[in-house]
Order: C-alpha cells, then structure tokens, then sequence
C-alpha cells in the first residue's frame, strides 16, 4: 500500500492509496506513527483512494485517534464515499471517528 | 384540521406533550394517529433534511411548501381532463369531474399522512393523478364511457389495496426491470391514446395550434433546463399559463369559451349527478396491470421517504410500505366511487422536491390537502382547467410521458441486463410497439377483446410476464471457489464475486456486500480459526438472494449483536476479530454457523 504524504502549513495530510486491511493496517500504522512522533500532531487522513478497509483498518484508525490525543494533538478523517462509507455505517464508525466531507474542512478541523 | 396544526406547534415547543383532554373520540383518534413518530427509534436525521417527517415547521414554512407541491402536482390534472375529452364530456361537466378531482386529492393525502389504523405510512406524499391509469380509463372511456371509468378505476383501487400486505412475495412474478417496462409503457400507451385528439378522425391542426404547442412544450422545458428555483420547480404550471395566453392570442379560445369560465362561481359545491358506475371483465387485464404499476411506484416513492428520512436507512420497511400502498388503493377507490376520472397515485416530484428542500414535514401534505381540498370548491378554476386549448393539453401530456419513459427505462437499466432479462424486456418493448404500429393484426379477435389485446400496454406486460415466468427454469446458478490457506488473495475472491455478479445479472451492491463478506471473513479467521486445508466457498444466486456458504477446517467465528467496546476493539488481540463478527453480521441480511466434526461451514444470505 502507498502512502502519499502532504503538508499544508501545519497539517500533515496522508493519502493511504489501495485496501487498508490486516497485512497494510500495520505498514499505515508504521506511517503514521513515525510523523506523530516526528512531532506533526495535527493529521489527516484522506481515504478518497481508499477501496477496501475491514476491521484491521479500523482497529488502527481508532489506535490513530487515541495516540494523537495523547499527544495533544488532532486527527481528521475525510474523503470516505461509496463503498468505503458503507463500511463506516456497518461498522458504527461514522460517529466515533472525526470525520470531514472534505480535504479542506478535515484541514480547518484540525488547525 | 388547524386544531390539529395548533396541537403540533404545542408539541413541538413543549417536548412530551400535554395534550388537551378531548371528550371527542374521532379527535383523539385523529389526533393519536397524526402525532405518533413514524421513524424507527435508531433513525438519524440526515443532515441534508431541514424538517423531518416528524418535525413541525412554522405555518408560514409549511404554507409556501404546501403551495409549491400543489403547483407541482397540478399537471397531472391533464389525466382525467383528457379522459373528459375522449369522451366529448361538456365543459360544465368537466369542471365538476377536476373539482371532485381536487377534493380526492385532498382525501388521499391526507388518508396517506394520518396513519388511520393500518392505513397511511405517515409520510409527506401527497396525491396525484397518474399516467398509470391514463390508458386504461382511454379505453374504457372509448368502451363504456365515464361510469366504466369510474367502476373500473374503484376495481383497480381495490386490488391495489389487496396486493398491498403481498409486495414483498410478488416480486418473482413482477421483478424490477418488468415494472419499470410497465412504467415505459404506460408513457408510449398514453402517448398513442392521444389518437382520439390528434388522429385521422380529428380535427386537422391548424398552423397557430403548432405554435400555441411548442411555446407551451419549449417554455416548461427551457424553464427546466435553465431556469431557477421557483420558476424551475413550477415551469409545467408556467407553460400551461403562458399557452392559454398565446392560445388566447390566436383566436384558439373564443368568446364562448371565456364565456363558460365568466359564468362560473368562484365557490361552489361540485355536483355528482354524473356518477354511475359500471364494471367490464374485458378490461382486467389493463386495469390490473396499471393497478399493479401504480402499486410498485407507490412502493418505489415510499422508499424514497424512508431514505431521505433517515441517513441510517439500510433497506425497505415493507411494513410502513404496505401501509401507504394500502392507503394509495383506498385513495383511487375513492376517485372511482366519487366520480373522477382515473385512479391517483403518489407523487414521486413531489418526494424529489421534498429532498430538493429538506423539508419533509408531515405538515406540508397537511397544507397542500387543505389547498386542494378548497380548490375543489372553486368552480371558476375549474371551469378555466375545463376549457384548456388541445394544443396546451396535449404539449402538458408530452412533458408529461418524457418524465415517465425515461423513468421506465431508469428502471429497467438499473438491473443488469443478461440475456434472459433482454429477451424479457425486448420482446415486451417489441409486443407493445407493434400494436400501435400495426394495430390491424388484432382485427381477427371479437372487438370487446381486441380494444384491450390490442392494447399496447397490456400486451407488452402480458409478455414480459409470461416470458419472465418462462426463463424462471434454471435460473439458480451456482458457482464454487477454492481458496488455499497458504495463497490468500483478496483480490481473486473480488474478482470471482464481480464476474460472478456480472454473468448472474446480480446487483452491484449485493455483489459488493458477498465479496466484503467473504474477503473479511477470510482475513478475520486466517490466524485464529482456520486450521487447515482449503476453505471453499459456494455462492448461489436467483433472482431474490444470493448465499454464500463457507467451509473450512477450525472453530467457528463469533458474530456479536452488539458492537465490541472502543477499548475492547482498540486494546485486545480478539477486538478485531469480534469487530469482523459484528460487521459481517450487519453485512448481510441473516448469519447461521454450524459445526460438524471438526469442520466450520458459515452461510451468509442476502435479500436481492
């Protein structure tokens, strides 16, 4: 799975490209928490070119919120139509994940 | 009925309401049966939605609603007016016919809105005449005139209400692309019914009729194509206004006619003096057959309610749309037993124009009832509806019948079209046409028969059902894919569902939902519950379902009820897992495991 990665001013965006399941969730957690580290605490996630995501997907996303809280920073979802949008609401996610209908709103949410 | 009104704004302002005392049954029952939610309890407003079906907007929001679906739905009223003029009706008695017209209206609105027991689903849908009727009542107008169209239309109206409860069960013998060639058809037969005002036996159309028609016909669509907001939303109504001018103009309405309109009332009560009724067994068939149309699009609207109600809609509530079908039956008995002609149907613009608005208050269909019902008592209005010039009316039917055709063939692409299905649809296509085209080939039939054989309408649903019945046989197809433990690829199962779907005709989302499932599946137990050996997955498909059945060696996997806990999912090794449990459970529409000696077999079904 490709990660595009993105700055704009003090946001990082990251585009993970392709299907987010049990063998690339790990690799997009290893993405991730390298700019949590690297101290960009105000992160979205974009999953416009998203096809699938299933349950190991998920589990880090939610590992995702809360290590970016514990970091004091902010994270946003954004880009999530069609099919991977009915994964969302079967999974009950919709409400628990803080999710934007666009790049730009995901962006002014975290700043 | 404001009483009603005050005691919503009184609920809506005061939380649980503390409802007036009534020693009136019929207003406490009205009242119980208005108030009542309609959503279910998980329902969640979208967020495009303004007024909810159980909202209650200010009066002056439910007014200038309610007149802009009076205005949308008037159109329609060109159904019954041309039914009138098949029958050389005389203007005062056309009048009459629209005014009680109006009225119906108002009835089966409000019939739909109140939830009276198991009638109505509660929902913003007002009434309208329909196309479905409109070639039916041509010809049993042509037949036996007005009281066979009224007999006929309560017959059609009764069996509506009967075949409501039984939807769900008669989809096999009338599937979604047959229901939409009806919807065609009932466009290409309403258009062909227009013989009795434009063809060899007509008047011939003189050159300012041309010119009244395309300003009316290139008015509504200009203002549909280019126009915005109110002119747009009401450009049927503007064209109309505009081809009485120009046709006033030319001279197509003479000082007689003007005359008729001067004459009559502003209020008054219609009359029913020409009510009788008749009944014909030779006209079944296409009656029943738009019976059933209207059923289904009435079905089709009602679900377009429940979505643009509730962002957490998942499938249909055959529940709620057996009520407002039953409620739509009731509503076209009511138009044959009061004497107007042809049967009513709910109003699909309408639905769009809720959603164009977001607002989807019950309260607007209360308000577009009061206005219609007090139409009804304006024997002026009806009397200017009466006299319409044919060039407008026959330009209103056009713009019309292009909504409801390309509608039909929505419908019918909508499915994927394998080779049963084309020869289903192209066959009826080609038996409805070749009757208008060559309308002589029924001649050896006796002539009772062949006004309705020779039905375009009748003849291409009588195919498309017997040939649907037909290509039944075999129609189970079954389909088996091995998967090794040790070369799982999620993209050869994908691959299989979406040929597989593709030859099957199944829907995309159906195919969608089986492949999801089994790719989860395999991801959730290739760790923990497959043990050994090859997994094999058997999917078989029809018409109404497709099962997936999946064998393996191991334990079974747990599909919870109820989601795993935010730290269950986030903090434990086996969150995941019960995770996939609960979304593969919510993926399809029934779960079942079994385990016998050592090997797991989990069957996934899905309603098509």
């Amino acid at each position: 799975m490709d990660v595009i990665e993105q700055v704009a001013g003090s946001v990082t965006i990251l585009e993970p490209r392709g299907r987010i399941d049990s063998v690339t969730a790990k690799e997009f957690a290893e993405c991730f928490s390298k700019h949590l580290h690297a101290g960009h605490n105000q992160l979205v996630i974009d999953l416009h070119s998203i096809t699938y995501i299933s349950s190991a997907g998920f589990r880090q996303l939610l590992i995702a919120k809360r290590s970016t809280q514990d970091k004091n920073g902010k994270l946003a979802l954004c880009g999530i139509s069609g099919e991977v949008k009915r994964l969302f609401d079967i999974g009950a996610f919709s409400e628990l994940l803080p999710i934007y209908p666009t790049r730009e709103a995901g962006i002014a949410g975290v700043q | 009925m404001s009483a009603l009104l005050d005691d919503k704004v009184a609920i809506a302002q005061g939380g649980e309401p503390q409802r007036p005392r009534s020693g009136n049954p019929v207003r406490s029952f009205l009242r119980r049966a208005y108030s009542a939610p309609i959503l279910p309890p998980t329902a969640k407003k979208p967020s495009s939605l303004i007024y909810g079906a159980d909202d209650r907007p200010n009066i002056l929001i439910a007014l200038s609603n309610g007149v802009q679906h009076v205005g949308l739905i008037s159109i329609n009223l060109v159904y019954p007016l041309l039914i009138c003029r098949a029958v050389d009706a005389p203007i005062p008695l056309v009048a009459d016919l629209l005014s009680v017209g109006m009225i119906v209206l108002s009835i089966g609105t409000l019939i739909q809105v109140l939830r009276l027991g198991p009638i109505g689903s509660g929902y913003m849908l007002p009434s309208t005449f329909t196309a479905s009727y409109f070639a039916p009542g041509l010809i049993a107008a042509r037949v036996g005139g007005l009281p066979l169209v009224f007999g006929m239309t309560i017959f059609a109206g009764a069996l509506e209400a009967l075949v409501a409860p039984m939807l769900n069960r008669l989809r096999k013998f009338l599937p979604v692309e047959v229901s939409g060639l009806v919807i065609f058809m009932l466009g290409i037969a309403g258009l062909a019914g227009l013989r009795t005002l434009l063809g060899p036996t007509a008047t011939p159309v003189s050159s300012a009729e041309w010119l009244v028609g395309a300003i009316t016909l290139g008015s509504m669509t200009a203002l549909n194509v280019w126009g915005k907001g109110l002119p747009r939303m009401l450009c049927a109504l503007i064209g109309i206004t505009m081809g009485y001018v120009v046709a006033t103009a030319a001279g197509l309405l003479n000082p007689a006619l003007w005359a008729l309109v001067d004459q009559a009332n502003w209020l008054g009560t219609p009359h029913f003096a020409h009510v009788g009724w008749s009944f014909n067994a030779t006209l079944v068939a296409p009656f029943a057959i738009a019976s059933l149309a209207a059923a289904m699009k009435a079905a089709g609207t009602l679900t377009i309610c429940e979505k643009m109600n509730d962002a957490t809609w998942a499938r249909p509530d055959m529940r709620s749309i057996a009520r407002g079908v039953l409620s739509d039956g009731l509503a076209t008995m009511i138009a044959g037993l009061a004497g107007t002609a042809g049967g009513v149907n709910t109003s699909t613009p309408s639905a769009g124009l809720a959603s164009a608005t977001g607002v989807a208050s019950r309260n607007i269909a209360v308000v577009a009832a009061a206005i219609f019902f007090l139409l009804g008592f304006c024997p002026k209005l009806t009397a200017l509806l009466a006299i319409m010039p044919r060039a407008v009316v026959v330009s209103a039917l056009m713009y019309a019948v292009t909504f409801i055709m390309i509608n039909g063939l929505q419908i019918m692409m909508s499915r994927m079209l394998d080779a049963r299905r084309t020869f289903v649809l192209g066959f009826g296509i080609l038996g409805g046409i070749a009757m208008e085209v060559f309308p002589k080939s029924v001649n050896l039939m006796p002539s009772d028969i062949a006004a309705v054989a020779g039905s375009s309408l009748v003849a291409s649903t009588a195919i498309a059902l017997l040939l649907n019945l037909v290509f039944r046989i075999g129609v189970r197809k079954n389909a088996t894919l091995s998967v090794a433990r040790e070369q799982i690829d999620p993209q050869k199962i994908e691959n299989f569902f979406f040929e597989q779907g593709k030859a099957w005709g199944a829907r995309q989302d159906v195919t969608n939902r089986a492949s999801f499932g089994v790719v989860q599946l395999v991801e959730a137990i290739a760790e923990t519950c497959w043990q050994t050996g090859k997994m094999i997955v058997r999917a078989s498909f029809d018409e109404y379902r497709m099962d997936v059945a999946i064998t393996y060696h191991g334990k079974r996997l747990e599909f919870p009820e109820e989601r795993p806990s935010i730290e269950q999912i986030r903090d434990l090794e086996e969150g995941e897992r019960l995770l996939a449990g609960f979304m593969l459970r919510r993926n399809a529409d029934r779960v079942r495991s079994e385990l016998k000696d050592g090997k797991c077999t989990l069957h996934f079904h899905y309603d098509h």
